[in-house]
């Protein structure tokens, strides 16, 4: 299973579907919540993730087989809702406190 | 009660989920990148054709090569880069040619198989002369390997492949008129609102609707095909149903999320809700159909593919002069859905125990945790 330590995550990539809708949205939310520490954060159709190790990589719950057989280097967090899921607080704090993350 | 932690149901979908996720993606891959300009021909035609809002000949003159020539080419050249980069779009480009004149209607169907199909035949070639090729030959290889298998993939565009595809499409027509002159079309709804939830909803929208209608719009200058799939009336619906019946937890979520979905039109945000507690797919289903069928009843279409599904964008396309019947099927479809959702949630065990609790421990003068 891939894992990273939120310390030496540079990069966050929301997936969904098209690359278009969703994951665009959720990204313009995050980056600001993680851009003071220096994490990029882009949006990306899940067909198309870099497979990339230290990436990780949010998508909605349904997507997260797809997201992992196209990355599997990636760690792989889903989340159920858009709005306020407690995986986007876990990213945070994983990476405000320098903690594991794994898919 | 906390919200479901996503980590632990992961495994659920895979395999063979993720497979028809993947096939659909691929379909929709080639045309939603390409929206934009189907948006483009959608505001050209509402504004300039003879019935648009303001009619201008010389401008309505786009709306036929653009639908004819550009919006397949840029079909085929999408799906060939899918395949093979920018080399495959250029040989997909070239090979939808063929098939768009060998054929009478727009050839969205034509260029979504060949633009694909000529990108993967110009990559074998590739991988087989792949250093094989003497130093300082590679750009006239390069050159000529498109244009000579282009050349050829296109004279079989235009003699078979086009008019194949051309009666393939005219079938698929005839029976989509006969689901709409027998009133079946509602039906559609059973499969399209669950496929949605399963995150099927572009490949669905776009590979099959967006595909079927924008050749109907061509002929009869509307498709109710446009209005099935997004129609943003049952989501609404749904989620006004949580608003006031949801679990607790989940219902501060839901004023934004009825915006983003009504108005941004990404509806991708109200499936959590529906997979969450799955029978509410009932409710989709039934607004679904109640808004199908109040088009059908109505002879209501859209002029051009909304997306997103947002009611801007169906407000954007509708035909002047059908703006209340519209409304009406956006109304009706988001009301039924409510309806059907209210009671799903009112006699759902899991909530009725919530409110029980509830209730008990205020009785008890306790404060209640959030």
């Amino acid at each position: 299973m891939p894992s990273v330590n939120g310390s030496a995550v540079k990069k966050v990539i929301v997936a969904c579907d098209a690359g278009m809708g969703s994951s665009v949205m959720v990204a313009s939310t995050l980056k600001g919540k993680l851009k003071k520490y220096g994490v990029d954060v882009s949006h990306t159709p899940v067909n198309e993730l870099p497979g990339d190790e230290g990436v990780v990589v949010l998508c909605h719950q349904g997507l997260a087989a797809r997201a992992q057989q196209t990355a599997p280097n990636a760690v792989v967090v889903p989340f159920a809702i858009f709005m306020g899921d407690p995986a986007f607080t876990k990213v945070e704090k994983a990476i405000a406190n320098g903690e594991d993350l794994e898919s | 009660m906390s919200l479901p932690d996503a980590q632990v149901n992961k495994n659920r979908s895979g395999g063979a989920g993720a497979a028809v996720q993947r096939l659909g993606r691929f379909l929709s891959g080639m045309i939603m990148p390409n929206i934009g300009a189907f948006i483009a021909w959608g505001l050209i035609t509402a504004f300039f054709i003879p019935t648009g809002w303001t009619p201008n000949e010389g401008f309505a003159e786009l709306v036929g090569p653009m639908i004819t020539y550009l919006l397949p080419l840029l079909i085929g050249y999408t799906g060939g880069k899918m395949i093979h980069d920018t080399r495959g779009g250029v040989i997909g480009a070239i090979v939808t040619m063929g098939v768009i004149v060998g054929s009478d209607v727009p050839m969205f169907l034509g260029a979504m198989i060949v633009g694909p199909a000529a990108a993967w035949l110009l990559k074998q070639f590739d991988k087989a002369i792949e250093g094989k090729v003497k130093a300082g030959f590679e750009m006239l290889i390069d050159n000529f390997s498109i244009g000579i298998l282009g050349m050829l993939l296109a004279m079989l565009g235009k003699l078979i492949i086009g008019p194949v595809v051309q009666q393939l499409v005219e079938w698929a027509g005839d029976g989509v008129q006969f689901l709409v002159d027998n009133s079946l079309l509602p039906l559609a709804s059973i499969i399209v609102e669950p496929a949605k939830v399963l995150f099927l909803n572009n490949a669905i929208n776009h590979g099959v609707f967006t595909t079927l209608g924008t050749v109907e719009a061509e002929e009869t200058g509307k498709s109710i095909l446009f209005m099935i799939e997004s129609n943003p009336g049952p989501g609404l619906g749904i989620l006004a149903a949580f608003l006031f019946f949801g679990p607790k937890m989940l219902r501060a979520s839901v004023p934004g999320a009825m915006i983003i979905h009504f108005f941004g039109g990404i509806h991708e945000i109200y499936f959590p809700y529906i997979l969450m507690k799955p029978k509410l797919i009932a409710a989709a289903i039934a607004g679904g159909m109640a808004g199908v069928l109040t088009g059908v009843i109505f002879n209501n279409g859209l002029v051009a593919p909304p997306s997103p599904g947002s009611i801007f964008a169906w407000a954007t396309f509708t035909p002047r002069g059908e703006y209340v019947t519209m409304f009406l099927q956006v109304f009706i479809a988001a009301a039924v859905a409510f309806v059907v959702g209210f009671f799903l949630l009112k006699f759902d065990k899991e909530l009725r125990q919530e409110a029980k609790e509830e209730a008990e421990a205020e009785a008890r003068g306790e404060h209640i945790a959030a």
